[in-house]
């Protein structure tokens, strides 16, 4: 074996490597999704990967046989075009048509994510440095640095907001995330199709703990979710 | 365009003066308006600072090793965080592309110096002020600023940023702005006015045309960023309630302005990078560069619809439904340039007769991760996935991907490029190839699995993570010990050849003569004022 072909060997390696490394482990990196818009997302990342995914080989692909083939040769001299317009026209077009082609499923799943369906519960999520405040407006019900519980299957519509720096509330597998503004007030909505714990945390940078500022949600069955309420509005 | 319509000839200004009695010494340095002494110590001042930024960069990495850490406290974290920010970005990247660039562009188009040469030494020496402001305030009572490199109110409110740390860091950042303001006149007027006789604009190294496009926009962006930054300091100083909800004010409009000037700044971080590229892989090809035109207008493209697209970093933050369509379209758009770049180059290489010296090595190394982070960024272009992975470190990924993928990768191509013309010595080959791959293999351990973290739900900016991130974190910070060994590596090749290095010829790298520019007809290094006699362009 010579040792341009070693190094051949050794660069298809590393390439091989590098794609295991994206794709072997599929499934333990991404987001688990247990509410409607969470697959919306899902469905689009993968649509996403799919249309890249095409011009990502092809580029590379010819990047890693121009670097194996074309390499300095005595008696071979480099070509000498620099032009070709018509191939720069399909090189413009195609990626074009493909974004606007990408851009239909993501405008969709946006108009979705944004089209507040009528909620079961409506909740109040404030932040502030550093634990979050929820308020079930219906019952009269406020709590701070405490899980937050709710009902699973329901429709649930949150009023985001803070009192004093810019937080941004972030469950991953609903979906969902929403800058929490001081003066302002965002709205998102989710349903969750499982009954379980669901751990997210604070995502814009707030202050010292930042880092600690979790965010807990308890989905529970339907008649856990009244009890729990109940008791709630006696104050235990 | 008729040849030498543009082009005037070179006029003598004050610099001739200094030049018929040459200083020695520390004055030699202090004193100069010679815009390749500038140059140097342009690069020279950046290279602190990414060492500085770097070592904050390693120290990151061993508290987030592993999950639970206590080698720093959140409170130093956050400063050590906020200012690896700003300095690789303000004063590492944009002054290192503007210290190559007054080097060599000048000379690529034929002139004696730059246009102002007293202006782009006050440029220069604006910059050591503001970077001493962010390096002190570390030791202030409070320490430094510690709201990340974006300081969005309120966070940066004196209500909940009561140290001067803060303000260290407006001003550091109003200096350094102001700085990149003057040498954006300073490169435009140049690159308008001093060409040599017969350099039409269209016959320019590609360089110099990425070059001039940046700077373009250094100058119509960088004072939005002023501006943004006096609201903020009169905010913090005099009581005005510009981004402060119960005087009326709104925290979201301080986003608007910052990303007005941060997303083009990216371009400004890349685009001189793209120039270098594109002038080192035909010089190693042996070929042109394929597509000429295209690439310009390709670059001047990416610098307009670069202004278009600054709400992308604000899709979480609750603007308007149409607004966000706009910026997710416009977003996507800009890959299609991005994208007539990448295949240019391909097609340069392609058919060539490849030499893989140091230099096209880390252009070939550059496409190739550039290329992952152009497609991380039209995914988050997509709102709704955006929004799943904004603020986490899928983003980090993406961002380094592009800065350090794109930028340092072309940054270190310029350098190894153009070291024997700057220093007049060769650097070590092997020791070169042997930084490549330990940059390039550490690059990917260190942020490919940032991706993974990001999609998992990691927050970025946290001091300490839940455990289930654990493993992609031990990948990564491995990464970064990898990458610290080849920048060691790197940093002595190159101190130790400044020292005693072979001496380098007119044209080290034989270019063909399709592929030489103006700077390698010229002696390693060139004469004070560059050429004795007004370049011939063919």
């Amino acid at each position: 074996m010579t040792l341009g072909n070693r190094w051949r060997l050794l660069t298809l390696g590393l390439v091989l490597a590098a794609a295991a490394l994206w794709t072997a482990p599929a499934g333990a990196w991404l987001f688990d999704a247990v509410t409607p818009v969470a697959h919306e997302v899902r469905n689009l990342f993968w649509k996403a990967v799919g249309i890249t995914a095409f011009f990502f080989i092809l580029a590379e692909g010819i990047l890693l046989v121009a670097v194996l083939k074309f390499r300095a040769k005595p008696g071979r001299a480099p070509a000498k075009w620099h032009e070709n317009l018509r191939l720069e026209l399909v090189w413009t077009a195609i990626p074009a048509l493909a974004m606007v082609i990408l851009s239909g499923p993501a405008f969709s799943t946006m108009k979705y994510m944004e089209t507040i369906p009528k909620s079961d519960v409506q909740i109040e999520v404030v932040g502030h440095q550093w634990f979050w405040e929820y308020r079930y407006p219906k019952y009269g019900v406020v709590f701070a640095n405490e899980p937050l519980v709710l009902p699973v299957g329901k429709t649930i519509a949150a009023n985001v907001t803070s009192i004093d720096v810019i937080h941004s509330w972030f469950v991953p597998p609903f979906g969902i995330k929403m800058d929490a503004n001081p003066g302002r007030i965002n709205h998102v909505w989710f349903q969750v199709e499982k009954v379980g714990k669901y751990e997210g945390q604070c995502a814009e940078l707030c202050g010292v703990l930042h880092g600690q500022m979790f965010i807990t949600v308890n989905v529970v069955t339907s008649e856990e979710f009244d009890r729990w309420i109940e008791q709630k509005k006696k104050g235990v | 365009m008729e040849a030498g319509t543009l082009a005037r000839p070179v006029p003598h200004h004050e610099a001739a003066a200094h030049v018929t009695k040459p200083r020695t010494g520390i004055l030699k340095w202090l004193l100069t308006t010679d815009h390749k002494l500038i140059g140097v110590m342009y690069i020279w001042l950046s290279f602190f600072f990414f060492s500085v930024a770097g070592i904050f960069a390693m120290v990151m990495r061993a508290q987030l090793m592993a999950p639970g850490l206590h080698i720093l406290h959140p409170e130093i974290y956050n400063q050590i965080m906020s200012l690896h920010g700003t300095f690789m970005v303000f004063f590492f990247t944009i002054p290192i592309m503007a210290g190559i660039a007054n080097y060599v562009v000048p000379i690529q188009i034929g002139a004696r110096d730059m246009a102002f040469p007293r202006v782009n030494a006050v440029s220069f020496w604006m910059l050591i002020p503001a970077g001493t402001f962010m390096l002190v305030s570390l030791f202030l009572k409070g320490g430094s600023a510690a709201a990340g490199w974006t300081s969005y109110p309120p966070l940066t409110d004196r209500q909940f940023s009561p140290g001067a740390g803060m303000d260290f860091w407006i001003l550091g950042l109003h200096l350094a702005g102001a700085s990149s303001i003057l040498g954006g006149i300073n490169f435009v007027v140049t690159i308008l006015n001093l060409r040599a006789p017969g350099m039409r604009l269209f016959k320019m190294p590609m360089f110099c045309w990425n070059v001039l496009i940046t700077q373009l926009i250094v100058v119509f962006a960088t004072p939005v960023l002023a501006g943004a930054l006096t609201m903020l300091l009169t905010d913090r100083m005099f009581g005005t309630g510009f981004f402060h909800p119960p005087a009326g004010g709104d925290p979201v409009l301080y986003q608007h302005l910052f990303w007005f000037y941060s997303h083009p700044a990216v371009y400004i971080m890349v685009l001189p990078g793209m120039g270098m590229v594109s002038q080192i892989l035909p010089a190693f090809s042996g070929k042109h560069l394929f597509g000429y035109k295209g690439m310009v207008l390709a670059t001047a493209g990416i610098g307009i619809i670069g202004y278009m697209v600054w709400g992308h970093h604000m899709f979480a933050t609750g603007i308007d439904f149409r607004l966000r369509q706009f910026f997710s379209f416009a977003s996507m758009v800009i890959a299609v340039p991005t994208g007539i770049k990448i295949w240019s180059w391909l097609a340069t290489i392609w058919g060539g007769s490849l030499r893989f010296k140091t230099p096209m090595l880390f252009a070939v190394g550059f496409i190739a991760l550039f290329i992952i982070g152009g497609i991380t960024g039209v995914w988050l272009a997509l709102v709704p996935f955006d929004v799943q992975v904004h603020d986490t470190y899928f983003v980090v990924a993406h961002l380094h991907y592009v800065l350090f993928g794109g930028s340092l990768m072309s940054i270190m191509a310029g350098i190894y490029y153009w070291f024997p013309k700057i220093s007049g010595k060769l650097y070590n080959e092997f020791w070169g190839k042997v930084h490549f791959w330990l940059t390039f293999i550490g690059m990917n351990l260190t942020f490919m699995p940032m991706h993974m973290m990001g999609m998992l739900g990691m927050p970025r900016r946290i001091y300490t993570y839940r455990p289930e991130f654990a493993i992609w974190n031990h990948i990564a910070s491995f990464g970064a010990a990898v990458l610290l060994v080849g920048m060691t590596i790197f940093v002595l090749n190159m101190l130790l050849h400044l020292w005693r290095g072979k001496p380098a010829p007119k044209d080290p790298w034989d270019h063909s003569d399709e592929t030489r520019t103006l700077e390698w007809t010229v002696t390693s290094p060139p004469p004070p004022e560059n050429f004795h006699t007004l370049p011939a362009i063919r």
